[in-house]
């Protein structure tokens, strides 16, 4: 008899420590949300590290706006080939590439957000302004470690190119340390760490570093002379005035 | 014992290699360009698995594309997979240019306006009809590239074997350097596994058959055996692959090494009914010459394919038999006297030499007697037999096409067909830019030079960046054109960056780029006729800025096509020219030089004629039957020859030398040629066509130089010394 009641009573419990993880997993992935939506907007200088499998480095530069979540415009410095053209990425998947060369912005329909966004080992996907939160269905895993938790991401939508992403997240101010993600065959196959820093009382990733396992390919994003809160106005994400 | 235990753990570690391409010499700049190109661009390391149904329009077929197109991608050393399920698509419109794939895996078309709008992509679009999806749509293509120094043979069969697990109701096939190269080694495995114990259990039955004791089959057996470990140690020990063409070393050397102890123990044997003291000593002082001589033309033969031999793999193959037949050599002159010495009491009691006398009273007897009274007849019969097959060579086929090696219900012939009927061949065909692949002028010349090769009726398609960057701009400004200003070209190319398609086309600093193409025909004109016109057009548009080359296996198979009968030309003449000089000296007379060589002569005159008559191909394997022939029965007329010269010379009595020489070594030729014969002919159930009818081929010479050396020869030195006498 004192079995079943010790059983029943494990179980209860066990069930009530799932629903709070569940509960803890979603308030924790909605801070890191906060947190990477927290300035109003931000400018920064971008530099872009594309490294392939023999170690050859690719190095492009870009500055960077973002207003919201939504609104982000790189404009390309350098190499002095590609200088002068802009990506413009909009609400509701909407991204506008400019060529100054043809002197003219077209609209770029991606089919696939699991494509690679301008030869980097980010995808679409990895670059959405969407909160985490809202896509993906968050599991506590783990918060054995002192300084971090470690949580499951399964995608809400079945055109995701993973199957989940495994997330560590400070434990103290909930930005992400590191996210590994798997295939379709549930094999890890890439994998981003961040370095995060604050200023302006505003955390954000100074540095993503993310890696293809399986091409042995990486691309590092460093984002130098951040600015929070400047003001940007919004005519800066006008299409017509992608042309400068 | 010590040595073979060496060269036994070495075989075990010996590496097979099927890979033609690897065997292409580095003087030809052809097959130098291919090899470079394929290094830079991985075109070389790219199979295709063609997926075959009635229509490959259906949700269900797109699907199945799409689950091998991920199972492929997730196979360990594959760099990239290209199938209607994932292919780039560029699209222009009102709205801007749509990037994406042609065929969206999470919005699969399932309506008949879906699949017509999906159709209507495909035709409009040269990237995939006809090259990723056939015409007919009954076929569609999965195309993968493996990764540099990958273990070719094992993603392959994994490749075969999940995409297989997939049970998918359409039918699968598989194609592609990587997937042919781990088929034949394959079947070389299958070949040597199955054929190497039936050809040893034929020559132990041949042998056992005429001498009827252990030690006639046991000896011969165990030196053949000995020298082809030594000789494929040796191999393995120096780092050299086995091939396709190696493969048949072991074979080779179980007929050609077993030959020379036949001799040694035939000729004990003999002495033993004459003498009681110092038999093999005896025995040996006889045949040591011959064998010595036998062996040596035979690795004359085989050396000869050192010059002239256009692949590489035909070079090594000469080496190591050349190798092992010394080996074998030496192990009859010096190993097997001392066993035959040792065991010389137990022999007796297995000796059961009743049918001996047979071969002797019924063939060679009558023979001699023949010989005496139609010398003359027997001379104009081989005269005759010699026209007719003067006229059977010259209707010789040649053929360099891979394909001949797999028999005409095998699933590589079978894909072979397919791609050539429905997506335009398999023979890859580069034109390499070098240049500013940003540069208008050269993506013009691109352009062009596809256009020009596209009025070719065996071109289908030539892909290539400019293609490109014509569709993006295509998209962007509705021209096709390649635009004029180099900068509208760098910033076309900011959207391909990353795309996989790029390393295919461009090498990383941009100064080199290739147009990709396949030729369809098999045929060697068609390939003569468009290299030609290739070259030329090349010549007056490769310019400094747009220096301009091509290559591709049509153009090897050009060079290799003239160098089967270069080839065949060189080495039977250096083979013969080094027979006579050398025979000729050992013999101190020139004349039995050219004596021992005519039966062999004659012998390769109607294996060609019998190649022209009954429509055997040359190709890389028949290609070496006649210098393989030529080593192997040479050695009939020296043991005729010597025997017949040294009786000659003691008794003075024509009958008498001719009798003994026949009757004796002719014995031993008899034996030497059914055994080795036999061995040959196991290679009819050999998986490789040109193994085949190379087994058939070498049976053939064996035997008719086997009569030559035993009718013609003989005819000649009684014709030649009856004068003599009676003058």
């Amino acid at each position: 008899m004192n079995f079943i009641k010790i059983s029943i009573l494990l179980s209860i419990l066990f069930i009530s420590i799932n629903i709070i993880n569940a509960q803890d997993a979603a308030s924790l992935l909605h801070d890191m949300d906060e947190i990477i939506a927290a300035p109003k907007d931000k400018e920064a200088a971008v530099i872009m590290i594309i490294t392939d499998k023999t170690g050859k480095e690719k190095k492009r530069e870009a500055s960077l706006k973002q207003k919201g979540k939504f609104k982000k415009l790189y404009r390309y410095t350098g190499p002095e080939k590609q200088a002068g053209i802009a990506t413009l990425s909009l609400p509701d998947d909407a991204i506008w590439l400019y060529m100054p060369a043809f002197g003219k912005a077209v609209r770029i329909n991606l089919l696939s957000k699991s494509q690679a966004f301008t030869g980097t080992d980010f995808s679409h996907e990895d670059m959405s302004g969407i909160p985490y939160l809202e896509r993906y269905e968050p599991k506590f895993i783990n918060s054995i470690h002192p300084e971090h938790y470690v949580i499951e991401l399964i995608p809400k939508s079945k055109k995701s190119k993973y199957t989940k992403i495994v997330l560590t997240l400070n434990k103290t101010v909930h930005y992400p340390l590191k996210m590994e993600y798997f295939d379709k065959t549930n094999k890890h196959f890439k994998t981003a760490t961040y370095a995060y820093e604050k200023k302006e009382g505003y955390w954000y990733a100074k540095e993503v570093f993310m890696t293809n396992l399986n091409k042995k390919h990486s691309t590092k994003i460093i984002l130098t002379d951040v600015k929070f809160d400047q003001g940007i106005n919004d005519d800066e994400f006008l299409v017509e005035n992608l042309k400068q | 014992m010590a040595s073979t235990l060496f060269f036994g753990n070495q075989v075990s570690q010996l590496k097979i290699d099927a890979d033609i391409l690897r065997s292409l010499p580095d003087d030809d700049p052809d097959a130098t360009l291919l090899k470079s190109i394929g290094k830079t661009f991985g075109g070389n390391n790219m199979g295709v698995i063609i997926l075959e149904t009635d229509n490959i329009y259906q949700t269900s077929v797109l699907e199945h594309v799409q689950a091998l197109t991920d199972t492929v991608t997730n196979i360990e050393g594959i760099s990239s997979v290209s199938s209607l399920s994932n292919i780039i698509n560029i699209k222009g419109g009102d709205y801007g240019i749509e990037v994406g794939k042609l065929v969206d895996e999470y919005d699969m078309p399932t309506t008949s306006e879906d699949f017509q709008e999906l159709r209507n992509k495909i035709l409009a679009n040269e990237m995939y009809k006809g090259s990723i999806v056939s015409e007919d749509e009954t076929s569609t293509l999965i195309i993968f590239t493996l990764e540099e120094d990958t273990d070719v043979n094992v993603v392959a069969k994994q490749i075969i074997n999940k995409t297989e697990a997939l049970q998918l109701p359409e039918k699968l096939y598989y194609i592609g350097s990587p997937m042919l190269v781990t088929y034949i080694s394959d079947l070389m495995k299958r070949d040597l596994t199955k054929l190497l114990p039936i050809s040893f259990l034929v020559i132990a039955l041949v042998l056992f058959l005429s001498f009827r004791s252990i030690s006639g089959v046991l000896l011969p057996l165990l030196t053949a055996v000995i020298s082809i470990i030594w000789s494929l140690g040796m191999m393995a020990f120096l780092d050299y692959n086995m091939s396709m063409i190696s493969n048949n070393i072991p074979i080779i050397l179980l007929a050609v090494g077993s030959a020379y102890t036949i001799h040694v123990i035939n000729r004990i044997n003999q002495v033993k009914k004459i003498e009681h003291s110092n038999v093999v000593s005896t025995a040996m002082s006889y045949v040591i010459i011959p064998v010595i001589l036998a062996a040596v033309t035979t690795i004359i033969g085989f050396i000869s394919f050192i010059f002239g031999a256009y692949l590489e793999m035909i070079v090594d193959f000469g080496i190591f038999t050349a190798l092992g037949t010394f080996f074998a050599c030496l192990l009859s002159i010096f190993f097997v006297p001392v066993i035959m010495d040792l065991f010389k009491s137990e022999k007796k009691k297995v000796i059961k030499q009743k049918k001996q006398p047979l071969l002797t009273t019924k063939i060679l007897q009558p023979l001699t007697t023949a010989l005496f009274k139609n010398s003359k007849a027997i001379f104009i019969f081989w005269m005759l037999l010699l026209g007719i097959s003067l006229f059977g060579m010259f209707s010789i086929n040649r053929s360099v096409d891979i394909q001949e090696y797999f028999k005409k219900d095998n699933p590589t012939r079978l894909a072979e067909n397919i791609m050539v009927e429905k997506f335009g061949g398999t023979k890859p065909v580069f034109v390499l830019f070098k240049g500013d692949m940003q540069n208008p002028e050269v993506l013009k010349k691109m352009i062009q030079t596809s256009e020009f090769m596209k009025e070719s009726p065996d071109i289908n398609s030539a892909m290539s960046v400019a293609k490109l960057i014509s569709e993006m701009n295509y998209a962007i400004t509705g021209s096709r054109e390649i635009p004029d200003s180099q900068e509208k070209i760098e910033q076309l190319w900011f959207l391909l960056e990353g795309n996989e398609v790029m390393n295919r086309f461009v090498n990383e600093e941009l100064n080199e780029g290739i147009i990709i193409s396949k030729f369809k025909s098999p045929d060697n004109k068609s390939k003569k006729v468009f290299a030609k016109k290739m070259k030329d057009f090349i010549r007056e548009n490769s310019t400094k800025q747009c220096q301009i080359s091509i290559t591709g296996m049509p153009f090897v198979d050009i060079t290799m096509d003239n160098s089967l009968v270069k080839s065949q030309i060189g080495s039977i003449t250096i083979a013969i020219l080094f027979v006579i000089i050398f025979v000729g000296f050992i013999l101190r007379s020139l004349r039995g030089g050219i004596y021992t060589s005519i039966p062999i002569v004659a012998a390769i005159f109607i294996l060609f004629g019998v190649m022209g008559l009954t429509g055997i191909s040359l190709n890389i394997a028949t290609v070496l039957v006649a210098s393989v022939a030529l080593g192997i029965g040479i050695d009939y007329s020296i043991h005729i020859y010597t025997h017949f010269n040294e009786s000659f010379k003691k008794t003075k009595d024509l009958q008498k030398a001719i009798e003994e020489s026949i009757q004796i070594s002719g014995k031993a030729i008899i034996i030497n040629v059914v055994s080795v014969s036999a061995g040959f002919m196991v290679l009819i159930f050999s998986e490789m066509v040109p193994l085949q009818y190379f087994g058939i081929l070498i049976a053939i010479s064996m035997l008719s130089s086997c009569l030559g050396a035993l009718t013609l020869l003989p005819a000649i030195l009684i014709l030649m010394n009856r004068k003599k006498q009676l003058q």
